[in-house]
């Protein structure tokens, strides 16, 4: 009996170290944080979109022109490193936005630091600001921004109303950083492009030590002190070892089921119960969707011909030539990159959009970037989209 | 109507093509029959479409469709007279244990949560517009132009399409990448009537359960128990980037895990049977790699390797090996080292670069920040959950079977090349960058991950477990179908 409460005992404290080391915790951090600086959401500055005071709270009711939210509280010169727990209260935060911490520094003030942090559900949710690389120094201004979250949701149905109820720093204290420390294992995470390579946190708490290694370490040291300490057989050990394997596999796969679940959810909340038509176009790049149609349009009476498209972000060059299709398109600079100093055939478009590289020059009517000139005249030109006839085979 | 015949024609016509070559009723016969048919069948229908639907892919169900049905109705007919000749037999005695009522009740649960999951990826696709980036940048480029123009066109490098390709040619990001899931998705887009993505995506649910499925029957017939076969369908069900790859549908990286999947397979029940449908199904299998991804050239040449050495006489071997391994050094230290690679063409080694045709030339050089990605990637992210903590402690563990039985001797032989070849690419390659950003790694090493785990369940296979009251022997298995 004595063994067994022996052993009890040394496994707890094994998974206290281990969950301590993991939250990067010290054996003498206080449970519980000394101070807290308590921000009460109806002291914020709305910046951007709209907000009512409803109590203590703010409540958020639209986004501004450019599709964000941004309140702001001036901070009387905070030491960063007093307090490396944020927690954030919202009330109804829609799985469609994601919010990002944002704050000045002392040092920098003409500077706005902004970083992703985990997604703001319903209650508290910690954040530990060590994983932040600039939470340093002594901070004058925070604020949340929240925004749809890119390339997932589309803009045009992103906002819904919320409520901000409070946010706080804390300083260090075993309390704040298991907090975190359960937020950054198993807060919510959309999907993102990078879903499909690799799984895992991709905002600030990604520098905090994963579940997967916590737990395999915890789950091998309590099977070695029970050994140990029990005496076990080597066939029991073993026994042991495959069901506690298997026991943390399904554990893992609940872990991921529910995480599925989640990212699932938003896409039900985004696309169930609406036709294809509407669907295709609830693209999460919408303007770029609405560019690549008025091109189309626009062409739809012309022979075939080659388009070159260019954009200064990869993302919304290669989005734009897919959504051109069947139109027959290419990236403009790696296919003149490709081609060299060849003609260019006198069938060739450019498409400039959302671009800065390539610059049109009225006097000499021409596209010039990279030390290349391309003579051609205006077809077409609205907003961010530009479109560009071939004037004559050039070199 | 037509969404159904584009479904149950591939179907007939892949399950018919696998019960020709392999009528035989051994256990899980109609697992993998359905399973394989599932697979094979979307790839018989890109075959057909791409030769029958060029000159109107807008109707590639009507043009290809009749060339299909026909091809279907006559394998059918052929593989239920070579059934009927063979007689229901089972190739080894399997010891298996009856499923005592625990075991029955978390199986139970873990397949609930396979058709949760299972559900959940359906609903994505249905729902979502292409979502992920290479599946509308690189793998719905040549489809959905093809569709939508009505009819085939050819894509050219990009110089070539500017400089000296007639405006009918396309070019793109990934013009030079193989054609077979394109025709695939021209047959669903035809079958529904326009380019919905949601219906053009379809097809990697289709692969999952097939690839679920297939695993299962094979190795049932390879000799594991029902429990522990379902059991291993669980731990590979369970396995999250594949899931990923199935909800976010679009990526070649499934198809070519699942044919490097069913080739080994095919491959092991080959060298325990000596079964010729099986031979002809890995070579199959092996030859399609090149035309699902270019990598799978990698594949296909590493598998050459590795069969050829197998089949050559115990003596040889060791002969053989040192021989090629004489001469891969003495090419490479004289950087005259050439390898052929399907559909890439030849591929240079010398000491400090390859030279990969498409690719371009990649120096050799240590990335330490790659060895740190790629151990974030396997043991620190949930991609694999355990799977690859799991896998060294299972070989050590089960290292006598290792030792003793030559087809896993031979599959492990593979495996550990192909994971060394990933590991030189991400450690030593400028394509250290996919490792460092994790954008490639895990979409490469998905492509052995089957395998792996076909290795470590049948090295599972004998071993003893601890044994669950009210456990007793298991009735004889080759009256069991399933």
């Amino acid at each position: 009996m004595i063994r067994r409460c022996l052993c009890a005992v040394a496994i707890v404290i094994a998974w206290l170290v281990i969950l301590g080391w993991s939250a990067r915790l010290a054996w003498n951090t206080p449970p519980f944080p000394h101070d807290r600086l308590t921000l009460d959401a109806n002291a914020f500055h709305v910046v951007m979109g709209a907000g009512v005071e409803d109590g203590n709270a703010l409540r958020v009711g639209s986004v501004g022109d450019d599709g964000n939210a941004l309140q702001t509280i001036s901070l009387d010169h905070v030491k960063a490193a007093d307090f490396p727990i944020l927690r954030y209260h919202f009330d109804g935060f829609p799985q469609t936005l994601e919010v990002s911490l944002v704050f000045r520094r002392a040092d920098k003030p003409a500077d706005v630091q902004a970083v992703t942090i985990p997604w703001a559900g319903n209650g508290w949710t910690s954040l530990d600001l060590r994983t932040i690389p600039t939470w340093t120094g002594e901070i004058v201004e925070l604020g949340f921004a929240e925004y749809a979250t890119p390339q997932l949701v589309p803009p045009s149905i992103a906002f819904h109303p919320f409520r901000f109820d409070s946010a706080e720093l804390w300083s260090p204290s075993w309390r704040g950083g298991l907090a975190a420390l359960y937020t950054s294992w198993f807060g919510y995470t959309p999907w993102a492009l990078l879903s499909v390579s690799a799984l895992g946190a991709a905002v600030a708490t990604a520098e905090t030590p994963a579940l997967m290694p916590s737990l395999v370490c915890g789950v091998f040291l309590s099977l070695l002190l029970a050994a140990v300490l029990l005496r076990w057989p080597r066939r029991t050990w073993i026994g042991a070892s495959a069901v506690a394997a298997l026991g943390l596999w399904i554990t893992l796969d609940i872990g991921w089921l529910a995480d599925l679940h989640a990212k699932h959810d938003l896409t039900e909340n985004l696309y169930a119960g609406k036709s294809w038509q509407d669907r295709e176009r609830l693209v999460p790049d919408q303007e770029t969707a609405q560019a690549a149609e008025q091109i189309k349009t626009f062409l739809s009476t012309q022979p075939s011909q080659r388009i070159l498209v260019a954009s200064d972000a990869n993302y919304t060059m290669l989005r734009l030539s897919y959504l051109l299709l069947p139109l027959n398109v290419a990236p403009m600079s790696p296919t003149l990159g490709a081609a060299g100093n060849v003609t260019l055939p006198e069938d060739c478009l450019f498409v400039l959009y959302e671009n800065s590289h390539w610059n049109y020059d009225a006097a000499s009517g021409a596209l010039i970037a990279d030390n290349r000139t391309i003579p051609v005249t205006p077809l077409f030109e609205t907003g961010d989209l530009h479109l560009y006839r071939l004037r004559s085979a050039t070199r | 109507m037509s969404l159904f015949l584009a479904w149950f024609l591939p179907v007939v016509a892949g399950t018919a093509s696998w019960l020709i070559v392999n009528p035989r009723r051994t256990a899980g016969w109609l697992s993998a029959a359905f399973g394989h048919g599932i697979v094979f069948g979307m790839l018989i229908t890109a075959a057909a479409t791409s030769l029958f639907a060029r000159n109107d892919t807008q109707h590639a169900m009507r043009s290809a469709g009749s060339a299909l049905a026909i091809f279907a109705a006559l394998a059918s007919i052929v593989a239920w007279r070579r059934m009927r000749a063979v007689p229901i037999d089972s190739v080894e005695p399997i010891r298996a244990v009856r499923t005592n009522r625990v075991v029955s009740f978390f199986l139970a649960i873990a397949f609930v949560s396979i058709a949760w999951r299972l559900w959940i990826a359906l609903r994505e696709i249905l729902l979502r517009p292409t979502f992920p980036w290479d599946a509308w940048d690189a793998w719905a480029v040549k489809s959905k132009a093809w569709f939508m123009l009505g009819h085939y066109v050819p894509f050219v490098a990009m110089k070539d399409w500017i400089a000296t390709s007639g405006p009918d040619s396309f070019t793109g990001v990934a013009w030079s990448y193989p054609s077979t899931l394109g025709w695939i998705q021209v047959w669903f887009a035809s079958a529904a009537g326009g380019w919905v993505e949601p219906i053009v995506n379809l097809p990697w649910f289709a692969l999952w359960i097939g690839l679920l499925f297939a695993h299962y029957g094979q190795w049932r017939a390879l000799g594991l128990s029902v429990t522990r076969a379902r059991v291993a369908i669980y731990l590979f069900a369970s396995l999250p980037l594949i899931t990923v790859h199935v909800a976010l549908a679009g990526y070649a990286d499934l198809w070519v895990a699942a044919v490097f999947g069913f080739a080994v397979l095919a491959w092991m029940r080959w060298l325990r049977e000596r079964d010729r449908g099986q031979l002809f199904v890995f070579v199959c299998c092996v030859l399609l790699l090149p035309l699902l991804k270019l990598e799978g050239a990698v594949w296909l040449l590493l598998f050459a390797i590795v069969a050829v050495f197998a089949a050559l006489r115990r003596p040889w071997r060791k002969y053989v090996a040192l021989a090629c391994a004489a001469l891969l050094l003495i090419g490479l230290a004289l950087g005259k080292l050439i390898l052929p690679l399907l559909t890439l063409g030849w591929v240079h080694v010398a000491p400090h670069t390859i030279e990969v045709p498409v690719l371009g030339p990649l120096a050799i050089a240590w990335h330490s920040g790659a060895f740190g990605g790629t151990l974030r990637t396997l043991f620190e992210q949930p991609n694999w959950n355990l799977l690859w903590w799991v896998a060294p402690v299972i070989v050590v563990a089960r290292w006598r079977e290792l030792r003793d039985q030559e087809s896993l001797r031979l599959l492990a032989c593979l495996l550990v090349i192909c994971i060394a070849f990933l590991m030189f690419l991400f450690l030593f390659t400028d394509a250290a960058r996919f490792a460092e950003s994790f954008t490639a790694i895990n979409r490469l090493v998905m492509h052995v991950v089957p395998a792996l785990i076909t290795m470590l369940a049948l090295l599972l296979r004998d071993a003893v477990l601890p044994e669950f009251p009210g456990t007793a022997p298991a009735s004889d298995p080759r009256s069991n179908p399933a």
